[in-house]
């Protein structure tokens, strides 16, 4: 099953936040999750979701997928603890 | 083509290929150096391409005559990289504090003026603190420390600009060929072919960053009158400078200007206007523009970051592209300095706004 029609863990909303504070907030985020839980991250910066939080996630090796919204302009990325 | 008409054309087609590369390849030099303390070098291989491309294309360019630039009755002579002075004060100080800037803009001297393009205003507000960071040093209250810390000047020889070259009295080529034999191990550790699932590949991106950064250099000296190429700091300053008091100040030493719309714009200043045009173009054919605005401390944290990174750029003679890239592939000594303390400010500023929160 995909990881985006599993109900997340937790929910974070780092729209309009500044470069790196959607990597950032992230990152605090899934050190508080325990393994095998998901977060689902709303994020409005290009660079962020499409660079570096996919590349800490594959480092991490955590799941990984990203959905674009194209009509709300962001995207919604789902992270599962490997 | 007239020539008012091709020193317009020329420089909005630099900025917005520039803003567009940018964009497309979510290049960031705030975030090469920062990853770093992460032990992630994806970014900063990046940036080593696109430096060493620069470095060996503006050079190149400059020993084939490619370049030309105005002499004093505005003819055009066979030109050279425009080669900052070393200034050691100024170029540690200001490269440092502009450093620590831009992690608290959330961006450095390029990404802050792309990401305009992407519609946070969040760097709206960045780039209108950058100016007035920059105009307190360059003409206000911050003025007499400015003039201060460039007083020292360091020369080799009779009146030589310092470069790496010139202080071991080598061929520069030999140091070119120095530094692209150090890079090559480092980019070559990650796979440069390897095809990205998504966008650019990071290879792609610094050769094109690159390739950009070349094709600046050869146009601002061929239309522009001098071979400054690519840079944020002076830039930025005449742009707002033409547009509020009709005149860019720009030094004819360093650029030209040209009369429209009754102001006096640079070649640079038009340049650096087409930036977030360029970005906005690239992000809008990936629907990724949306107009958005940060919590309220972020944006103004997001203030303070861009007047302090136009103090420290100022005051170290340019950012990260105007020193990091531009002024370091013309390796004149004063850039490799600054941008050498530019990474330190930016890892000092990381450790307290970034890892320390982090460890509660």
């Amino acid at each position: 099953m995909a990881l985006k029609d599993s109900a997340p863990d937790q929910t974070l909303d780092t729209l309009g936040r500044v470069c790196p504070y959607p990597l950032l907030l992230t990152k605090k985020a899934l050190e508080k999750l325990g393994s095998g839980q998901m977060l689902k991250v709303l994020c409005d910066a290009p660079a962020s979701a499409e660079d570096s939080i996919p590349r800490y996630c594959e480092k991490n090796k955590f799941s990984f997928e990203s959905v674009k919204l194209d009509d709300k302009g962001y995207w919604e990325l789902y992270i599962k603890k490997g | 083509m007239d020539s008012t008409l091709a020193f317009v054309v020329s420089g909005l087609l630099v900025g917005g290929a520039l803003g567009f590369v940018l964009q497309r390849g979510r290049f960031c030099v705030n975030s090469a150096y920062r990853e770093v303390l992460f032990k992630d070098y994806t970014m900063l291989r990046a940036y080593v391409i696109a430096v060493v491309v620069t470095i060996i294309g503006a050079n190149l360019f400059e020993d084939m005559g490619w370049l030309r630039q105005a002499d004093e009755t505005g003819a055009m002579v066979a030109g050279t990289l425009y080669r900052q002075s070393f200034v050691p004060w100024a170029n540690i100080i200001g490269g440092y504090i502009f450093g620590m800037g831009i992690v608290l803009a959330g961006g450095c001297g390029s990404g802050i003026l792309y990401r305009v393009g992407e519609g946070n205003l969040a760097y709206v507000v960045a780039v209108f603190g950058f100016f007035f960071g920059i105009a307190m040093t360059n003409f206000g209250i911050l003025k007499p420390v400015f003039e201060t810390l460039t007083s020292y000047q360091v020369f080799v020889g009779e009146e030589e600009v310092p470069t790496l070259y010139n202080i071991i009295g080598v061929n520069k080529w030999i140091i070119i060929a120095v530094i692209t034999a150090a890079a090559i191990p480092f980019v070559f550790k990650d796979n440069p072919f390897q095809k990205a699932k998504k966008g650019y590949s990071w290879s792609l991106v610094g050769l094109l960053v690159g390739i950009v950064a070349v094709a600046a250099f050869w146009a601002s000296s061929y239309f522009g009158g001098n071979a400054r190429g690519l840079s944020f700091t002076g830039p930025l300053r005449e742009l707002f400078l033409a547009v509020t008091m009709g005149d860019s100040k720009a030094r004819p030493a360093l650029i030209q200007s040209k009369s429209l719309l009754g102001a006096n714009f640079s070649w640079s200043s038009l340049y650096v206007l087409a930036v977030p045009f360029g970005a906005y173009l690239s992000g809008k054919l990936l629907n990724e523009v949306k107009l958005k605005v940060p919590p309220a401390d972020e944006l103004f944290k997001v203030l303070l970051g861009g007047i302090i990174m136009g103090i420290g750029a100022q005051i170290a003679g340019g950012c990260n592209i105007g020193q990091g890239l531009t002024g370091v592939s013309t390796l004149a000594v004063s850039s490799w300095v600054a941008n050498s303390f530019t990474i330190l400010g930016n890892w000092t500023m990381v450790y307290f706004l970034l890892i320390r929160p982090m460890k509660d």
